[in-house]
């Protein structure tokens, strides 16, 4: 327990000494070698499946190679971002769920820039999309114990056999930009040339693809 | 249509129709439109202001009406009781827990001529909360109007097949944990 204890401390001490003596080189190293291995596939022989298996004393370690051939190739292989991979810039809105749910994590927060390799405009844009079908379908005026949303319901479990006190209201809406919590009611909506207008949307998504001749109004 | 007979023709011209549309997940601005031009009859060719040829609308599931943007808490429903002193103003989405059909009422009120004739247009509108119909308003519904805003799917909606053909955009690096 002890000698076990020891060993650890030297170990983590060890560590604690390279990354001390060649911080520096290795932190440089680092962001050099990051972006390359996120953007770009990376150039193996084969994604592996470790089987193990046992006969009596002997205990074989196959790997298996899975036949990963890509299920479709991006129409423009060359650009950094995957949407302009896509060629899907300009062609996607809060509806597109399928879409939004490959960048955000279990909890419903947005994957990190650096992991997914968008480019910061894509990113500010799904990730307002995102926000916006998370409000989208049904939501409450208070937090709701039902499903909300486009996007599944990422909200811890409740304790069973809890009652809420209040019943919720539930109202559906769509294109919200604002939290609920945070928007104030408009009391004074003042005349036609000084409007206090309600925003819906997001102008980040402006210069979406339009297919009619309507253009999108985003002060109502 | 030339096989039917003059008098069958003029009858199904200045017949009053009944129309139906279920309000699940629309703007009530909208449904509004649809409404209030019905009930005017400006969807005939013999639309005349006095002639009395609007039609019936019905519009079911208001209490599940979906406003855009955050209209549920910045529209304001302003009246006054006339006494001083009375001057009330509601947020929509107190409005709606009060009264669920008022919003749609009130949009349809203020889209039509403002005129004598508005009152017994809205006489011939009838609003219902929820799904259920008197029997005798569901016997006389005619034709259902289509839904002005396409509902979009929810990611519970879509099959496994549908979620796996979309393709993957970028692949995970494999020292990254936590999705």
């Amino acid at each position: 327990m002890a000698a076990r204890s020891v060993l650890r401390s030297v170990l983590s001490s060890f560590t604690g000494l390279k990354l001390g003596v060649s911080g520096s080189n290795v932190g440089v190293l680092q962001r050099i070698n990051v972006p390359l291995v996120s953007a770009l596939t990376v150039q193996s022989r084969g994604v592996r499946q470790v089987v193990e298996k046992q006969d009596g004393k002997t205990t074989t370690i196959e790997g298996h190679i899975q036949d990963l051939s890509a299920a479709a190739q991006p129409p423009n292989p060359e650009a950094k971002c995957p949407i302009y991979r896509w060629n899907l810039q300009h062609r996607y809105n809060y509806t597109d769920v399928l879409l939004l749910s490959q960048f955000i994590r279990s909890d419903g927060g947005m994957l990190p820039r650096r992991i997914t390799g968008l480019c910061p405009e894509e990113h500010r844009k799904i990730s307002i999309c995102v926000q916006m079908a998370h409000r989208a379908g049904q939501s409450s005026t208070c937090s709701s114990y039902s499903p909300v949303g486009l996007l599944p319901d990422h909200k811890p479990k409740l304790p069973e056999g809890h009652v809420p006190k209040r019943m919720k209201q539930q109202l559906n809406r769509y294109l919200t930009r604002y939290a609920i919590d945070t928007v104030k009611p408009i009391y004074k909506r003042g005349l036609k040339w000084s409007k206090k207008r309600m925003p819906v949307g997001h102008p980040v998504l402006k210069d979406n693809v339009r297919y009619g001749f309507k253009p999108l109004y985003t002060k109502h | 249509m030339s096989s039917f007979s003059r008098s069958a023709q003029q009858w199904a011209t200045f017949a009053r129709s009944w129309f139906i549309i279920d309000a699940r997940m629309q703007p009530p601005g909208k449904i509004a439109t649809m409404c209030s031009v019905r009930l005017q009859g400006k969807h005939k060719p013999i639309y005349h202001a006095l002639s009395d040829c609007g039609d019936h609308v019905v519009v079911i599931n208001t209490k599940h009406i979906a406003f855009s943007g955050n209209k549920w808490e910045q529209k304001v429903y302003s009246s006054h009781t006339g006494y001083p002193g009375g001057f009330k103003q509601v947020t929509a989405a107190q409005l709606h827990q009060k009264d669920p059909k008022a919003i749609v009422k009130i949009a349809v009120y203020g889209m039509l001529p403002k005129n004598l004739h508005r009152r017994t247009m809205m006489q011939r509108l009838h609003i219902f909360p929820e799904d259920e119909l008197p029997d005798d308003i569901r016997a006389n519904l005619t034709e259902e109007l289509p839904q002005p805003r396409e509902i979009p799917k929810k990611l519970s909606d879509y099959t496994q097949e549908e979620i796996d053909a979309f393709p993957r955009l970028w692949t995970p690096p494999e020292d990254y944990r936590m999705k």
